[in-house]
């Protein structure tokens, strides 16, 4: 480090913007500032995402007609969209619950996919009488995802193993560990095509009525648990410790390596059921695919709505009508799904970009004045 | 023993997107920035060699054009973590499911998904490359020797340079390097233009003179593991060039295994590199040496609070 010592020659600074104005950490912004400046970064992401979607072919006066008069106001889609929404708002909730243990639970998908397997495994091998099939398969999707969550929040925990890297290898792996049923033994004895056998229909979601099924209930239902457990339990409270000092909780007497690792479990839980709600509700069999995209969609959801449930719901309902919109496109204009995914990375890029003017601002420099 | 030959012939084409990708983020990771965003970088090194290819057709413009769009687009993720301080495990994570989305898009528009290109002829290093057993190892395409010396360059470059070592005082500690009169900022963007140059290199590997087509996120994962092969190397280069290695002959070795007629579950030995890579990752962690080299402000955004 010697070269470094020596003095080098002084460079006067330019300050931002040619001297006049000076950029300084703001205090504290109000409520209704954040508001504006967040959905100032929204209606920029939007407007990106607008160019992006003309670029690929939409016409521009179908866009408002396919992504909010379609999946609102037409009755098949806005089903779509509930029903779409239940997973949703699982992941979203899940989301919620790891950033909260500041864990970062990249493995939603591999949780959903054991969900999937746990549920499949119940209706393949004929456990229970058929009134307890859908609770049985419930249970066993939460079993089988909280157990594969249990090694990356362990090694965490004892061993400090990144879990962003962990948690992505085990979806690798449980993304071919699937993949090794559907075309071995679990593959559908009918067609023989990479599929499990379709549920009986006493396992899959029933409607409530006219078409509503009741996964969405299942979401809401597990939704208030969650906010419950955030908002009022004492756990909620411990979390809250944990989240802001993990080293002042724990000197506080608050169990921290219990609360994370209990949090941890119960976010993979409620990945499991968004797997069981994907296949036993929308597909009626263990896909391929049935997981991808919730995982990017779950973090997305946490981050947009601030680890908020209430607001998670509620941005997990737009993500699933964006992910309807997208399917419809996908068939009358031949825009790929791909097309979601990106639309999701430029909103996150963009309300991530808003905090800096939440925190900063730029201030003019007075004469005189250094 | 054909087996074991072809199998270490094959071992550096596996092997050399692992270590230009792992290198590429050591560049960065020295000058004190988290890259999540490997696996973004290298599928648009990916995407844009394979345009060039079926374009041009020239192995060397399209491995140019996979480290300039790399390049390119890394300029977003400098955005987000130099300028706007966007906590940096959220802007690379943005970052990978941006590129995700862009290339998946943009491969299918237009029309590049699927169609085949020729590759590189292989060179051969003359005499080793007449070695019984160990001979396919010196039979590589051009690439895999240019991985080498691209090695020797950047080591060179980090460790004996007086810019490199600047970049490592960033790395290490911003508040000195400041204080010193280096540009802290502007070295970082260099670490993050150069490196993910390294990054798109290594998806253009992939897509044009290893697969020679492109199908979307065909990647899958490589950019996550050498995350991991960077941490396990405790941020040497050459330890890392070891560790691509090490991942580079157990993901020839499925191939092989599969033509020498072996039977076992062709998922189960898809799983292995990332299994493999867990293994590491537990393994280093154990051993309590992962902390020690890692630089010492990896990951914290460098605000000049005087300016206020």
């Amino acid at each position: 480090m010697t070269e470094l010592s020596q003095p080098l020659a002084k460079v006067p600074r330019q300050p931002l913007l040619g001297r006049r104005y000076t950029l300084e950490l703001r205090q504290q912004m109000g409520w209704s500032g954040q508001a504006l400046v967040i959905g100032l970064a929204v209606i920029v992401g939007l407007a990106l995402s607008t160019a992006i979607l003309v670029a690929a072919g939409v016409p521009a006066d179908q866009l408002l007609e396919e992504f909010v008069g379609q999946t609102l106001l037409d009755a098949g889609n806005f089903k779509a969209v509930l029903f779409q929404a239940a997973p949703m708002i699982l992941v979203g909730m899940a989301g919620c619950l790891a950033f909260r243990a500041r864990f970062w639970n990249l493995g939603l998908e591999g949780q959903m996919i054991w969900g999937g397997i746990g549920a499949a495994a119940v209706s393949i091998f004929q456990i229970g009488p058929e009134a307890l099939r859908l609770p049985l398969m419930m249970a066993s999707a939460i079993a089988c995802a909280m157990l594969w969550t249990l090694a990356p929040v362990l090694l965490k925990l004892r061993l400090k193993v990144n879990e962003v890297i962990s948690t992505l290898m085990l979806n690798y792996i449980a993304a071919n560990f699937l993949l090794h049923l559907l075309y071995g033994s679990w593959k559908d004895p009918r067609d023989n095509f990479p599929y499990s056998p379709a549920f009986q229909p006493f396992e899959r979601l029933p409607d409530l009525f006219a078409g509503y099924n009741v996964a969405i209930v299942i979401a809401l239902v597990i939704m208030a648990l969650a906010v419950w457990f955030i908002s009022v339990s004492r756990a909620g409270l411990y979390l809250r410790f944990v989240d802001a000092n993990p080293k002042v909780a724990s000197a506080v007497g608050v169990p921290v390596r219990r609360m994370i690792l209990s949090t941890v479990l119960l976010s993979g839980a409620l990945a499991g059921v968004a797997g069981f709600i994907v296949s036993a509700g929308q597909e009626g069999r263990l896909t391929q695919s049935f997981y991808q995209g919730y995982g990017f969609s779950g973090i997305l959801i946490a981050f947009l709505a601030r680890n908020n449930p209430f607001a998670a719901a509620v941005v997990a309902l737009l993500v699933a009508m964006l992910f309807v919109a997208g399917r419809n496109l996908q068939v009358f204009y031949q825009v790929p799904f791909s097309m979601v995914q990106l639309i999701q990375a430029i909103l996150v890029i963009c309300v991530a970009s808003s905090d800096f003017f939440i925190r900063h601002r730029l201030r003019r420099i007075q004469a005189g004045e250094q | 023993m054909d087996l074991v030959t072809y199998w270490l012939g094959s071992v550096p084409e596996f092997a050399v997107p692992f270590a230009l990708a792992a290198l590429g983020l050591i560049i960065i990771e020295r000058a004190g920035v988290l890259a999540l965003g490997a696996e973004g970088m290298m599928l648009v090194g990916a995407l844009a060699g394979i345009g060039m290819q079926l374009a041009l057709g020239l192995p060397g413009l399209s491995m140019l054009a996979a480290m300039a769009a790399a390049s390119a687009v890394s300029l977003l993720f400098a955005l987000m973590v130099l300028l706007l301080r966007i906590n940096q495990v959220i802007a690379g994570l943005a970052l990978v499911f941006f590129c995700q989305g862009l290339t998946g898009l943009l491969g299918t528009l237009l029309g590049w998904t699927n169609r085949p290109v020729s590759g590189l002829q292989a060179a051969e290093l003359w005499p080793l490359s007449e070695l019984p057993v160990v001979g396919g190892l010196f039979r590589q395409n051009p690439m895999v020797f240019l991985t080498v010396l691209i090695f020797v360059a950047v080591v060179w470059f980090l460790n004996r340079t007086r810019t490199g070592l600047k970049l490592r005082a960033v790395g290490e500690n911003p508040q000195a390097a400041d204080a010193a009169g280096l540009p802290v900022l502007r070295y970082r963007l260099a670490a993050i233009l150069a490196g993910s140059a390294l990054m798109g290199l290594a998806g253009g590997f992939i897509a044009v003179l290893s697969t020679k087509m492109w199908i979307a996120d065909m990647t899958g994962g490589r950019g996550w593991i050498a995350i991991a092969l960077v941490i396990f190397a405790r941020w040497s280069p050459w330890r890392a060039f070891a560790g691509a290695l090490l991942f580079g002959s157990i993901e020839a070795l499925i191939p092989q295994l599969a033509a020498a007629g072996v039977q076992l579950p062709q998922y189960f030995m898809l799983m292995t590199p990332y299994a493999v890579t867990l293994a590491v990752m537990v393994w280093v962690a154990a051993s309590k040496r992962a902390g020690a080299s890692q630089p010492g402000a990896l990951g914290e955004p460098y605000v000049r609070e005087e300016r206020r």
